[in-house]
């Protein structure tokens, strides 16, 4: 199977042009403290960059990344960074929607071996209702049991909304990360030393 | 690193910590920013306490405390954004992801769970033991003592539960994963590993669900207080509620890469608890996390206790056996 057609779910792609004669190795070391991070090892060549991360930590600026390429290519119009960067927290939110999902559907299948509790004629509970209690105005206690069974159950509908909630997430996710890393590409190799 | 002398401890020789109120920094900014970052703590929990008490019956059900729950949540996440405590805690998507997939199962396969072999199967056992009139002296008792008490009876265990975990390696195996998180935020409480978040969820909670509005007022306890233990945003807590209760300041050198901080500050909401068995310790840290602030995977979070604890196991038995001298 040709993964080209599916790995966008996991991959981010584009590319940045950079400042007319600008050098590769100027905007390599530019980037590089995005690179100097715990967890992160990197190779570069003259007009490559080649890195991988592992167990990177939360406050690091690419730690939705894992791996990846970027490369400095001359074109017409002067210098390009091009960049293919990939994402083990982008697959799996793709993933934990289906996830939810069959968890919903598993919980559907196991409630329909709960057996059906009987209606048990509870004898209403005599619930003492304290005198302090009854001075500041509270409401007096729910005498009737009908709730209680309905609470009880088991109910897929959970499941089912972080089956949404991961969904919207990811196509968040798909687009913010994209836009977030360009950005700080940018302002790292446009910056004034 | 020298540390700082507590008691009889050296806390911050590995990590750098910050110990005594009046070297944690203050809120600043304009009097509405301040009097609402001094007040919205006590406000909310007397707010929550007065709704449970007084919403009438069609509304005064677990359903509605889990809305309320939610809401809270949503509230405390705007509110990370404004104030944030540290800006090395932001929220990123990739943590929100994450600590969302760990509220994800609380809600469903852990609850599954726990309906078959967890507290509500306890909860039933309990139920089915006592009779009603057995339990009429606490029954009777003011709506607040009743909710007072199972809000205190409940942390006590898990006062008891976690220190347990920080003193025992088979419980302290699931419960390590919880302590490789590296920043705080209003969802961190749900990460760690699934035989951790069942054994917490074990509390005594279920077994006053015969008494539906004092467990409804407890959970108020539960949420206007314990929930500010994960959470990035830096308040002026007045200085009776940091005595009572719970701070992000007090678990976030909890969650500290310092060893001898991590033993500290085990409640869940009351820290009085820990203030009566020598164990807390006002202060905060930034700094958290285990093996330098090593973030774990979800696949390493799942699996952690089992290789360690196999590891371990194999470690024991592989030793060669003592030969006596005899």
């Amino acid at each position: 199977m040709n993964l080209r057609f599916i790995d966008w779910i996991w991959h981010v792609r584009d590319s940045l042009a950079l400042a007319p004669g600008q050098s590769s190795d100027d905007a390599f070391d530019r980037l590089d403290p995005l690179f100097r991070q715990t967890g992160t090892s990197y190779q570069r060549t003259h007009d490559t960059l080649i890195f991988s991360k592992k167990n990177q930590a939360a406050q690091d600026k690419m730690s939705v990344f894992d791996a990846g390429s970027l490369q400095i290519e001359k074109s017409v119009s002067g210098p390009v960074l091009r960049y293919q960067l990939t994402s083990k927290a982008l697959l799996f939110c793709f993933l934990a929607s289906p996830l939810f999902l069959g968890i919903a559907h598993f919980t559907v299948f196991v409630s329909h071996f709960e057996k059906p509790t009987p209606a048990e004629e509870k004898k209403p509970a005599d619930m003492p209702m304290n005198p302090i209690d009854k001075a500041l105005g509270a409401p007096e206690p729910d005498k009737s049991k009908k709730e209680d069974a309905d609470d009880k159950k088991l109910s897929p509908t959970a499941a089912y909304i972080f089956s949404g909630i991961f969904a919207i997430l990811y196509v968040v996710g798909r687009i913010l990360e994209d836009r977030l890393i360009k950005a700080r590409f940018k302002k790292c190799l446009l910056s004034a030393e | 690193m020298n540390g700082i002398r507590v008691g009889k401890r050296l806390i911050g020789t590995q990590a750098p910590v910050t110990v005594g109120w009046e070297n944690i920094p203050k809120v600043s900014g304009g009097p509405i920013k301040l009097f609402v970052f001094t007040w919205f703590q006590p406000a909310m929990l007397f707010a929550m306490i007065a709704f449970w008490y007084y919403a009438p019956n069609s509304i005064a059900k677990a359903s509605t405390a889990v809305g309320i729950g939610i809401g809270f949540k949503v509230l405390l996440l705007g509110l990370e954004w404004v104030n944030p405590r540290y800006a090395s805690w932001r929220l990123t998507w990739k943590e929100l992801v994450t600590d969302l997939f760990y509220v994800g199962l609380g809600f469903t396969l852990l609850r599954m769970v726990s309906h078959y072999i967890g507290s509500d199967v306890m909860a039933k056992a309990i139920e089915h033991h006592f009779h009603q009139d057995d339990l009429r002296w606490f029954t009777g008792l003011p709506l607040l003592v009743q909710a007072l008490l199972i809000a205190l009876i409940f942390d006590f265990g898990q006062y008891w539960m976690h220190r347990g975990m920080h003193n025992w390696y088979p419980l302290w195996l699931p419960h390590s994963v919880h302590h490789y998180i590296t920043q705080l935020n209003i969802n961190k409480g749900a990460v760690g590993n699934p035989v951790e978040l069942f054994l917490i969820g074990l509390g005594i909670g279920g077994f006053f669900d015969f008494l539906p509005r004092a467990v409804l007022i407890s959970g108020a306890f539960g949420l206007a207080i314990g929930t500010y233990q994960h959470i990035n945003v830096r308040f002026n807590s007045p200085r009776w509620w940091r005595f009572l209760f719970n701070t992000t300041e007090h678990h976030s050198l909890h969650h500290s890469q310092d060893f001898e901080s991590t033993r500290s500050n085990f409640a869940g909401s009351f820290i009085f608890i820990d203030r009566i068995f020598g164990t807390c310790i006002d202060g905060e840290a930034e700094l958290l996390g285990m093996e330098g602030g090593r973030r774990m995977s979800i696949r390493e979070q799942m699996t952690h206790p089992f290789t360690h604890g196999w590891k371990a196991l194999k470690e024991r038995f592989d030793r060669p056996m003592a030969v006596s001298a005899e």
